[in-house]
């Protein structure tokens, strides 16, 4: 069993070294009690649900099983997690709103377009993964941190962008999205079960970035002070 | 293949300029907000030395004000009253002759309340212009401004120092302390009902404290600043202290009664010895 970990581990460093990275920010968030902060709470449950998925995916992909529909239920529960962040540093009723909007709608279309890319649900072995909702979550994701940063800006309420836990969160999940967005639709043609196309670099760039993502996160949880908190 | 090869780097390329675009963001906002910030200092800086200068501005054409009235009362109405008194004398000589004792009483009267206006124009023109402040200094301002409290109320005022020498401090910040002093004195016997004020003067070698200390009801000044209760005393403190970077704290003696500290820091007095301050000449005064 160890053995199969250790040699897909070793087969797959750029994938799986963000599986293990993700214990970094989890672990510092314990340790400075940083989920006493509502905001790093949220990203707490979303990092040890990423854990899990993630380390459900590495246990089915090291016995050479599809692990496919494991990222694509993961897809609604990420993108909820991700922006349910900036519903509470949004100040605008009419963001938080859109917001809120957001969440119905993408848990339906991530929904439709699951069963539309995979009409027989009951074959795990050849799921695919979902057409659209990769690349719907990246922009969403990308239009909050677009919205965010230029709130940021213009009410000019936090004195150091660098100290402040939640600037280092956005721009983790900027660069890692930034990579996914034009990549997420591919990987529908890419990963099949039966006819993989190797799209080489590209696949390792999305794992790449979440591993720089993670260390932003742990590089923000590092700057939390239980007191001094921004806000 | 080649098409495959070519949708491969078709992705490279976009994923990178994503990603250039992504690191050009964070830049972007951690350069731009740093610099408002530091444009949002400035203009503040700005506003607060305006602020300064607006406020120096109105406490000089106070203290100009101030010297113009005393001058009037002096030159004028003090001339006038010296005057009517000899004028009065004159005529007391002739009603004294005139052995009317009734014209007589009513004379000495008249006289006695001349003497008297002369004596309150005299003391109006020294509260208006401290002139002992600028001939000897601080600590002697502030005996003269206790003797004369003495007198005239049923307090006691003590008054210490941490020096036998106070040494000599620019004008501006002499009369800044010695009005702080006077506002405080002043409003510990209108609102404080006290029996005793004291009064400590220090200075070390970078600071000048002024405390002063009552045995009245006390106040909390956190209170009266949130319910808009601050009259123009406190404010006044501070606006003078704003001017010359010096802070107040008010506290509260557990044994009761209120206590004010100010402090400001030194500012010995240039090397020409200030010139008096004196409601016979008439000059802007430049403090």
């Amino acid at each position: 069993m160890l053995e199969n970990y250790f040699s897909y581990i070793i087969r797959q460093p750029v994938i799986s070294t963000p599986v293990f990275l993700n214990l970094l920010p989890i672990l510092l968030i314990w340790r400075k009690r940083a989920y006493n902060d509502k905001l790093l709470l949220i990203l707490f449950v979303y990092l040890i649900l990423k854990l899990g998925v993630d380390l459900v995916m590495l246990d089915l992909a090291s016995q050479r099983k599809n692990n496919v529909i494991y990222y694509n239920a993961s897809i609604p529960v990420r993108y909820i997690l991700t922006s349910w962040m900036y519903y509470y540093e949004f100040d605008s009723k009419l963001h938080r709103r859109w917001l809120l909007a957001s969440w119905p709608l993408f848990l339906a279309f991530s929904l439709w377009d699951s069963f539309h890319t995979n009409p027989s649900m009951s074959d795990l072995n050849n799921h695919n993964v979902v057409l659209y909702s990769g690349t719907i979550e990246s922009l969403l994701i990308l239009f909050w941190i677009m919205l965010y940063f230029y709130n940021t800006i213009r009410t000019l309420k936090i004195p150091n962008l660098l100290a402040y836990p939640f600037f280092w969160v956005c721009s983790g999940l900027l660069l890692y999205y930034s990579s996914f967005v034009f990549i997420a639709p591919v990987l529908h043609y890419a990963a099949k079960w039966d006819q993989w196309m190797d799209i080489g670099t590209l696949d390792y760039i999305p794992y790449v970035f979440e591993s720089v993502s993670l260390i932003l996160f742990s590089i923000g949880i590092a700057q939390y002070r239980d007191k001094s908190y921004a806000k | 293949m080649q098409s495959n090869d070519e949708l491969k780097l078709v992705l490279l390329i976009a994923s990178i300029a994503m990603l250039m675009m992504a690191f050009f963001v964070i830049t972007f906002v951690m350069y731009y907000q740093k610099k408002r910030f530091e444009e949002e200092k400035k203009i503040s800086d700005i506003e607060k030395n305006y602020n300064r200068l607006l406020l120096d501005t109105a406490l000089n054409s106070e203290e100009t004000e101030r010297r113009r009235i005393a001058q009037d009362l002096h030159d004028d109405i003090g001339t006038m009253l010296s005057l009517t008194k000899l004028s009065l004398n004159q005529l007391s000589k002739l009603v004294g002759n005139s052995g009317d004792e009734k014209e007589e009483s009513i004379m000495k009267k008249s006289q006695s309340l001349v003497e008297e206006t002369i004596l309150h124009v005299r003391r109006i023109t020294r509260d208006l212009v401290p002139t002992t402040l600028e001939r000897f200094g601080l600590m002697e301002a502030i005996e003269e401004f206790i003797h004369k409290l003495e007198e005239d109320n049923n307090l006691v005022i003590a008054f210490q120092s941490n020096t036998e020498e106070f040494p000599r401090q620019g004008q501006k910040l002499e009369l800044t302390l010695y009005r702080i002093m006077q506002e405080l004195v002043n409003n510990a016997i209108k609102h404080a009902s006290c029996t005793k004020i004291d009064i400590v003067l220090e200075i070390d070698e970078e600071m000048i404290g002024l405390r002063v200390t009552d045995n009245g009801v006390g106040f909390d000044p956190e209170k009266i600043k949130e319910s808009n209760l601050a009259g123009l005393g406190l404010l006044g403190i501070e606006s003078r202290l704003a001017i010359v970077n010096g802070t107040v704290q008010y506290e509260q003696p557990a044994k009761g009664g209120s206590s004010a500290i100010a402090r400001i820091p030194v500012n010995p007095a240039s090397g020409n010895k200030p010139e008096p301050l004196h409601p016979f000449r008439r000059e802007r005064v430049n403090i």
